[in-house]
């Protein structure tokens, strides 16, 4: 029998697990001659904020061990155009779309809140509350801050909101509980972690900014383990990202807590792998007898679990 | 050899969507080269080029001068929409992220890559002699010089930026001026392609150990003919240099753009920079540009 992909996510139904990690993947739609969109079980868009964003000078992007380190600084459209253009060829995919937004203050969140939950097509929006790129200080850094933020999103937001969380904060649980307790549909864990790389030709950072997010397959066991870590503490589900590679890295994640994956540096390097992500996922399902992705979701926790009991 | 200037950059996209749905089924991962559609009934034609991620077979990767290899793959029915200036994403084995290297040569069933060893990434690529490697590409849109056709060529290439102007020049329907700037003799790797080519070749290097000594803007500057066609393909400072010529000079051409990118394909907005007053993206909107639009 074929195994069922299909989850469900803060109420919104997605036929896999598997989406494209905000601000990995353009808007959306440009890669329709290299990939099957329609088969992605989701797309989050890149960060977009209320006004266009120029973004940082070069260079942006440091390749490390495994890994990459980038400082964009949120490069975008702005809403406005984001709304007239990329969100209408977006709608006709036929995927869920996640809009992942930003802003410089609780009410610049608000606003680009505002206006996206009046359009139709959107499933829901996440917040990006740990681009460490900005000149600001990451907002998870933070906590009033965050609670604000997301507080006042759901205020107005008639649709979901998932709040984007970095990893560099003392207690992963203590900061998903706090996005709980302010009403959030879900989480997404990691961002990237903020990094550094020094070019030892120039004796200068790699990157324009000097620090940036590192992402790829160096960053997925301390994903992994901030996934485990909030799954005992929320009712909320999560959204496991950093590092996913293989379908085996995404059901390694989805054991661990997470209800979908989100892939990032892994289609940088190659689009493709994200339908061979969410194929391969089928086939350790066939293989390991598993009927709904659905079972596996947090089994490691409930796993450990059994072997206290025993 | 792109019609994007004709028609907003949202217009390409929505028609090419469509149009590889309706064909995806027929051929997976590729996109039309050329199609037709109507606009106010009269027929226009937008041109788009196709784009591929396979595994290819290396023919041979062997070292052309000390530093300096040739990489050449086995790829059939793809060469047709290799264009000069753009260039393939090269996965590298140990290495996360993949290579932009650009083309230097294309025959009917084969693809060449003409790189220099200069980080862990190249050097791994250098030790590879035989097997297959992951290719994307052709990608980013290359020179539009079609109606340029009449014009005289003035040249400029700055170290590496030999291999994809020497693609260029195998094109172009007359020989031009090369103006080619290197750091030392054993730097100069095309000299003699150029030569069997009977173009004109002026020569600097910043050692002095051939031609003159210096860089090849202070030539370029001295010998520029301003009714020419100016190209341009090198380091960064360089390129200033020869933007900020040709602006003083009111000289017309385009100029080739290099940056740190790890996509290739305009995703992860690595490679931004200013054209028009415009963030553009070098990898999928260049990295060929109008020398006058160019703001470095």
């Amino acid at each position: 029998m074929k195994p069922d992909l299909s989850i469900v996510f803060a109420n919104v139904k997605f036929k896999n697990p598997v989406l494209t990690a905000s601000g990995t993947f353009g808007y959306g739609y440009e890669l329709a001659d290299l990939i099957p969109l329609e088969k992605l079980g989701g797309i989050i868009t890149k960060t977009i904020t209320l006004k266009p964003c120029d973004g940082n000078l070069q260079p942006r992007v440091a390749e490390v061990t495994s890994g990459i380190l980038n400082s964009i600084g949120l490069q975008n459209i702005g809403i406005k155009s984001f709304i007239e253009e990329p969100l209408e060829k977006l709608k006709k995919l036929g995927v869920p779309v996640i809009v992942s937004i930003a802003g410089a203050s609780v009410s610049e969140y608000v606003e680009t809140a505002k206006i996206l939950s009046c359009q139709n097509g959107i499933s829901a929006i996440e917040l990006n509350l740990s681009c460490p790129n900005l000149e600001k200080k990451i907002v998870c850094h933070d906590l009033s801050l965050v609670q604000n933020i997301i507080k006042e999103v759901k205020k107005i937001s008639k649709i979901p909101v998932i709040a984007k969380l970095s990893p560099l904060v003392t207690d992963i649980s203590e900061l998903a509980l706090a996005a709980e307790n302010q009403g959030a549909d879900g989480i997404t864990l990691t961002n990237t972690y903020p990094a550094m790389a020094i070019d030892i030709k120039t004796f200068k950072s790699k990157l324009s900014t000097l620090k940036g997010g590192m992402s790829g397959a160096c960053v997925k066991p301390m994903s992994i383990r901030c996934v485990y870590d909030a799954w005992q503490s929320i009712s909320i589900p999560i959204i496991g990202c950093g590092g996913i590679m293989t379908g085996e890295d995404a059901v390694e994640f989805m054991l661990a807590g997470a209800t979908a994956v989100s892939v990032g540096s892994s289609s940088l390097v190659s689009p493709i792998n994200l339908i061979k992500i969410i194929n391969e996922i089928e086939d350790i399902m066939i293989k390991k007898n598993i009927l709904s992705i659905k079972n596996i979701i947090g089994m490691v926790n409930k796993n450990e679990k059994n072997n206290t009991c025993s | 050899m792109f019609g994007k200037r004709d028609f907003s950059c949202g217009n390409i996209l929505s028609i090419s969507y469509f149009v590889v749905r309706a064909i995806n089924s027929l051929s997976l991962n590729t996109r039309f080269s050329k199609f037709v559609f109507l606009v106010n009934e009269k027929v226009a034609y937008i041109y788009i080029s196709k784009r591929f991620d396979g595994n290819y077979k290396i023919i041979s990767n062997r070292e052309v001068r000390a530093g300096y290899f040739e990489l050449i793959v086995k790829i059939d029915n793809i060469t047709r929409y290799c264009s000069p200036g753009q260039f393939f994403m090269i996965s590298v084995p140990e290495v996360f992220l993949r290579r932009p290297i650009s083309i230097h040569y294309v025959k009917k069933d084969s693809l060449s890559f003409l790189y220099k060893v200069v980080g862990k990434g190249t050097k791994i690529l250098s030790k590879i002699q035989s097997g297959t490697l992951q290719l994307l590409g052709p990608l980013g849109n290359g020179y539009d010089f079609k109606n340029w056709e009449q014009s005289s060529y003035t040249v400029v290439a700055g170290g590496t930026g030999i291999a994809s102007i020497y693609y260029l020049a195998t094109k172009l329907t007359q020989n031009g001026i090369l103006y080619y700037g290197a750091r030392s003799e054993r730097d100069l790797v095309c000299l003699d392609k150029f030569k069997k080519m009977n173009w004109k070749v002026i020569i600097s290097t910043e050692d002095g150990s051939k031609g003159y000594k210096g860089y090849i803007t202070d030539m370029l500057l001295k010998g520029l003919n301003d009714t020419t066609l100016l190209i341009a393909c090198g380091p960064t400072p360089m390129l200033k240099k020869v933007i900020q010529i040709a602006k003083v000079k009111c000289i017309k051409g385009f100029v080739s753009l290099e940056e740190k990118m790890a996509c290739g394909i305009g995703n992860c907005q690595s490679c931004a920079v200013k054209i028009n007053g415009q963030i553009r993206m070098i990898c999928k909107d260049g990295p060929v540009f109008r020398i006058e639009e160019v703001e470095l």
